[in-house]
Formats: C-alpha cells, sequence, structure tokens
C-alpha cells in the first residue's frame, strides 16, 4: 500500500516540472512519517497490551479486569474493551442467576426443614405418651434424623455469602452443657463418663452455630469409643494468650497418623469412618470447619492411635474483647 | 389444677401435647381455630400460654406483641425456627421462654414448672410437698420428719424428687440419670450408686428405714410404709 501511494505521488509529480530534490523529499517524508506513525502506534499498542497482561497476572479476581484498564485510544482496543464490556455484563447476568437460584434454593431447605420439625416433634410427643421399648427405639432412631437434620440446615447455611448468625456474648458453660445433654441418651446408653471443668468463661460467638459444631465433636467422640470400661470425655477451657480455648478430649480409638491431616475434608472418612457399623458421611468435621471459619474462630485436631482425640476451638481475642 | 393454653396449629401435635399436659397434672386446653387468636387467647385466662409463633396466616410475634400490651401471663414460644435472631426478637416482644421443635419434653415441663411457680409466687406456693411419712421441703432443698430435719445435696433432692413423684412404681437407673442430665448433672453410673446410699443413709438417720428398695436390673421403688 505504501509503494502504490508513493508510486501515485512520483506520476503525479512528473506531469510538472519539479526539481529532483523535492521529488525525492516528498517520497522520503511520505515514507518517513508512515513510519513513525507506525513506531509510535507499536509503543502505544505495546504498552497498552503489556499493561493488560500484567494487571490480569497480578489480580486475583481476573473478571474485575475491565474496571482496571484505561480507555485505549486505538481501534482495535477499543473493540476489545467493549468485548470485555459485554462479556462482563452477560457473566454479570448469569451469576447474578445462579446466586438467585441457590438463595432460592437455600430458602426451601430452610422452610423444608422447619416444616419436617413439626412431624418429627409430633412423633416424639407420641412417643413420650406411649413409652415403651418399641416406641424407646424408634426414638433412637428420630434422634439420628433430627441430627442429619440438622446437618442439612447447617449445610444450606454455611454456603450463602451473607451473614447469617448472630454474634453475642455466650458463657462457654452454657453451650458446652446445652451440647452435652443434646447427646445425654447415647452417654447414658454406652456408659461415658463426662468431665466438664474450668467453663466459667465468656466468649462471643453464635451461640446456635456453636452448640452445633459442639455436638458433631461431641457425636464423633461418642461414636469412636473404645470397647469396655473408662470411657471417657474431657471438655474444659483455658485462657491462652490473646485467646480462649475450648478443648474437647476424648479416650477414644483416634485417628491414624497419616490421615489427621484430612479430617476436615468433605466426604474425607479415613479408615475409622469406614468400620462396617459406623457409617461415616464426612460431612460432619468439614461443617465444623466451615461454620468456624465464617464465625472467625479456629479449630484444631490432634490425636493418637489408640489413646484418644483432642479439639481444640480457639476463639480469638476479638471474640472474647469487651468493647464497652 | 392450673391451666395451660396451647396455641399449635398442628393437630396431632396440639392433641398429644394436651394428653402430655394433662398426664402431668396441668389442666391442658388448646385452640382449634385461629380467627381471632388474640381475643381467644385472652378470653381463656390460662395460667401458661404455650404459643406457636408460626401460626397460618397470622404474625405469632404480632400475637406476642398484642398479648403483652394488656397481660403478663407467661408465654412459652413453641417454633421451629432456630436461630439466635428469631428468639432475640421473641424475648424481645415479651416471650418468657422460647423452645425449638422437636423439644425435650422433660425440659419443657421444667421451664413450665419454673414459669408457674414464679408467677404464683408472691410468696405462697407449694414449697413443700408431703410425703405422709416425710416432708419434702422445696425451698431449702430439705428432708423433713416430724421436727427434724435434714439437708440433701441437690442430686440427693431430685432423686427423692423423681421417685415421690412415681410413688409405688419402678424408676430405672437410666430414667432417673436422664432427669439428673437434664438439670445439666452428668453424673455416672457409680456416682449415682453412691448417692442412692448417701440418700438412703440420710433416709435411715431420720428413722425412714428400707424406704427405698433396689429392684435389681430394673431400678428403684419408694414403697409406702407398711407395704
Amino acid at each position: 500500500m505504501l509503494i502504490f501511494a508513493v508510486i501515485t505521488i512520483e506520476v503525479l509529480l512528473m506531469i510538472y516540472p519539479i526539481s529532483w530534490v523535492i521529488r525525492t523529499y516528498i517520497p522520503v517524508v511520505v515514507i518517513g512519517s508512515y513510519f513513525i506513525s507506525i513506531i509510535i502506534e507499536y509503543i502505544q499498542k505495546k504498552k497498552f497490551y503489556n499493561n493488560l497482561l500484567d494487571t490480569i497476572n497480578e489480580l486475583e479476581e481476573k473478571y474485575l479486569i475491565n474496571e482496571l484498564i484505561k480507555e485505549p485510544s486505538f481501534s482495535e482496543g477499543k473493540i476489545l474493551k467493549k468485548t470485555l464490556n459485554e462479556i462482563d455484563k452477560s457473566m454479570l447476568e448469569n451469576v447474578n442467576k445462579y446466586k438467585h437460584f441457590q438463595e432460592e434454593y437455600k430458602e426451601y431447605i430452610e422452610l423444608w426443614i422447619h416444616e419436617i420439625k413439626i412431624p418429627i416433634a409430633a412423633s416424639k410427643m407420641v412417643i413420650e405418651n406411649n413409652k415403651n421399648q418399641v416406641t424407646k427405639s424408634i426414638d433412637e432412631e428420630l434422634d439420628k434424623v433430627e441430627n442429619y437434620i440438622e446437618q442439612a440446615l447447617y449445610y444450606a447455611r454455611s454456603n450463602t455469602l451473607e451473614k447469617d448468625y448472630y454474634i453475642r456474648k455466650c458463657k462457654i458453660k452454657d453451650f458446652v452443657n446445652e451440647s452435652v445433654k443434646r447427646n445425654k441418651n447415647a452417654f447414658i446408653q454406652e456408659r461415658i463418663k463426662v468431665n466438664i471443668h474450668d467453663v466459667e468463661r465468656e466468649v462471643s460467638t453464635d451461640s446456635k452455630w456453636i452448640i452445633f459444631i459442639l455436638n458433631q465433636i461431641i457425636q464423633n467422640s461418642i461414636k469412636y469409643m473404645k470397647k469396655g470400661e473408662n470411657k471417657e470425655i474431657e471438655i474444659y477451657s483455658e485462657q491462652g494468650k490473646e485467646k480462649v480455648i475450648l478443648y474437647i478430649k476424648d479416650n477414644g480409638v483416634g485417628i491414624k497418623e497419616e490421615e489427621i491431616s484430612r479430617v476436615f475434608e468433605k466426604g474425607f472418612t479415613g479408615t475409622n469412618g469406614r468400620i462396617s457399623n459406623k457409617k461415616s458421611t464426612g460431612i460432619g468435621l468439614y461443617l465444623c470447619k466451615k461454620l468456624c471459619d465464617k464465625l472467625g474462630i479456629s479449630i484444631k485436631l490432634d490425636s493418637e492411635e489408640n489413646e484418644g482425640t483432642i479439639v481444640r476451638i480457639i476463639f480469638p481475642r476479638s471474640s472474647y474483647i469487651n468493647f464497652e | 389444677m392450673q391451666e395451660i393454653l396451647i396455641v399449635e396449629d398442628d393437630e396431632k401435635l396440639r392433641n398429644e401435647l394436651e394428653i402430655f399436659l394433662s398426664k402431668n397434672g396441668y389442666n391442658a386446653k388448646s385452640l382449634k381455630n385461629f380467627e381471632n387468636t388474640k381475643e381467644d387467647i385472652l378470653k381463656q385466662k390460662a395460667d401458661l400460654v404455650l404459643l406457636d409463633i408460626n401460626l397460618p396466616n397470622i404474625d405469632g410475634e404480632y400475637i406476642l406483641k398484642e398479648i403483652r400490651k394488656v397481660s403478663e401471663v407467661p408465654i412459652i414460644i413453641i417454633t421451629s425456627r432456630d436461630n439466635e435472631i428469631d428468639e432475640l426478637l421473641s424475648i424481645n416482644y415479651g416471650a418468657d421462654h422460647y423452645i425449638t421443635k422437636p423439644f425435650n419434653i422433660q425440659i419443657l415441663l421444667a421451664k413450665i414448672a419454673t414459669l408457674l411457680k414464679r408467677a404464683n409466687n408472691a410468696g405462697i406456693s407449694q414449697e413443700k410437698i408431703d410425703c405422709k411419712d416425710f416432708v419434702l421441703n422445696m425451698s431449702k432443698s430439705t428432708l423433713e420428719k416430724d421436727d427434724k430435719e435434714i439437708e440433701l445435696t441437690k442430686n440427693e433432692f431430685r432423686i427423692l424428687k423423681q421417685l415421690v413423684q412415681n410413688r409405688g412404681k419402678i424408676v430405672s437407673r437410666e430414667e432417673i440419670m436422664e432427669s439428673l442430665w437434664d438439670n445439666e448433672s452428668f453424673i455416672d453410673d457409680n456416682t449415682l450408686t453412691v448417692n442412692i446410699t448417701r440418700l438412703r443413709n440420710k433416709m435411715e438417720e431420720l428413722g425412714l428405714k428400707e424406704l427405698i428398695e433396689t429392684k435389681r436390673g430394673q431400678g428403684y421403688i419408694l414403697k409406702r410404709r407398711g407395704e
């Protein structure tokens, strides 16, 4: 194209009697300015695309790229920016659609759970009014049903983006007692001793959530007790530096060393969970971890095979500090 | 007999609650339709109300607030909504207790008893249970016979009270333990044996010998004198 333009100019110039100096000067200027403009454009584009690549590499949420690049001055850049804009918009619509689906689903689960609790409550009342060996056995099964339902509820709650909990000051003693009471049947039947001490401390948390978490841990301890005598669960708290630690310690079968790091993984059942009559789902501890993360507390597990397991729930300073 | 009004739309749950509360010595009544719920509740003049917060077509919280404007009747909210915020709201609107379904029935009973006691209690109330051979003093947690009196620990008192309430019937060790656990005394089997022994010794001191009989493999029974 450049050569064609120069030849055209040369042909036109041939008509007029102009000195060869000018005749060479004009095409040189044309060719020169052409190259200069190419170089300028190259520099502009290089700057733009380098900036684009650097930004996207640094960016954690890459979908935000469009917000962070300047409107380019050249046309391909403008097209790119416009395309990104459109992609963003349609992606956002899509994401919102799924957010909405999920929100709706969660609402349905919550509603369903409230609904199903009514027939369970009614069944439990029938059992209470007709106590015998058969109904007692049904009652035990209902307790299991209740526990699965509870897990589903908290699973739904753990997946939402918005805040679904309410933090206030709670006495450790209150929520520990409540979660132990919930498991009284198992404790009494299995003859497991409960030793609660040093729980006269306060932390700020959501008591319902923490009761659910403790409940899962206690149920695991009960489930994986050793056979025989001296079964015991010990629950106590300690004031640490900038934190309060709640310990749930059992002398059960413990966990294999190589499996400890995986106990909070979703669906992880481990050797213990696969023993035929235990039927672990691998959801309990996974949920505990997830809920703890949301509440801003940490949960740690140590164990020795055949010795027992200790779970530590660590409430950081911010969760028990007094803001008055 | 103290009257408890059940406001619950699930028919089966309502009926079973009625049966259960009647068995436990209350005059239980319930609302069957929910058109003028607030007025109906107030008309009943019950001693205590069990109120389901999710009634059909009505806002339970509204009813709660409205009742509180004119009446101080003890109200226990029963609900299947299990979260902290709903609970706090209900308490703020004037509910005395908040119990989630499915509820531990013993805890419900205990809460009812406490509330009724508090409501009736301008000093006079059933502070003593007369058991013919002896008297249980609820406020002092003591056992009285003639002019003698002996102090019981919290556990001993609860055990004896449970035996008294089921007098003439066998109460299993498990039942005793369960009721102690409901009251947050998490004792084990051995501790129960110790508690029973101590209770027997204390009763013996008052001349109430061999009143608690062990039924092997079944539990304990509080005999009537002369049986």
